[in-house]
């Protein structure tokens, strides 16, 4: 799966009292790139896709915290 | 009176939301390709997987749903603990 975070560097003023984060990320989802979904791609089995939140790992978008990385369940 | 909440309770419970959960991709998936004759037999044979998993839960545990359509034994189930949010 290719990386679906994405950054940009927000504008900061020299001025600004309270700036913005440095770098700033965002999650480009898979679905972006399915204009039709494909028939018979391969299925999680049941138990992984109700953790996963999608039946299909060609859909599936993790997320992961920045700020606690502990036990990503 | 209530009933006793074991390990098989939690596991019937847990097989039933990810069959739920897998009936509600596949609605999705079909309703834009109505003619994927794989994913079809799929729907209908976790339908058939679910309404059994209920009936066990069911026959086990008291109703899931109200209104009709669970049976009750005697006496009537529905009132009794566990509620949802106790579980």
């Amino acid at each position: 799966m290719s990386n679906q975070l994405r950054e940009y560097v927000p504008f900061r003023g020299p001025h600004d009292p309270c700036p913005p984060i440095g770098v700033k990320t965002y999650v480009v989802p898979p679905n972006q790139f399915i204009t039709f979904q494909p028939m018979n791609l391969p299925q999680f089995p049941l138990p992984e896709a109700l953790r996963a939140g999608t039946l299909w790992p060609a859909l599936f978008s993790p997320y992961e915290s920045k700020w606690r990385k502990e036990a990503s369940r | 009176m209530s009933a006793t909440l074991d390990d098989q309770y939690y596991s019937s419970l847990l097989e039933l939301q990810q069959l739920d959960f897998a009936l509600v991709e596949l609605t999705l998936y079909l309703d834009t390709h109505p003619t994927d004759m794989q994913a079809l037999q799929q729907f209908n044979q976790l339908a058939q997987q679910r309404q059994q998993s209920a009936q066990s839960f069911e026959l086990r545990y008291g109703p899931l749903l109200q209104f009709g359509h669970s049976y009750s034994k005697f006496p009537w189930q529905w009132a009794q603990s566990p509620w949802p949010w106790q579980v």
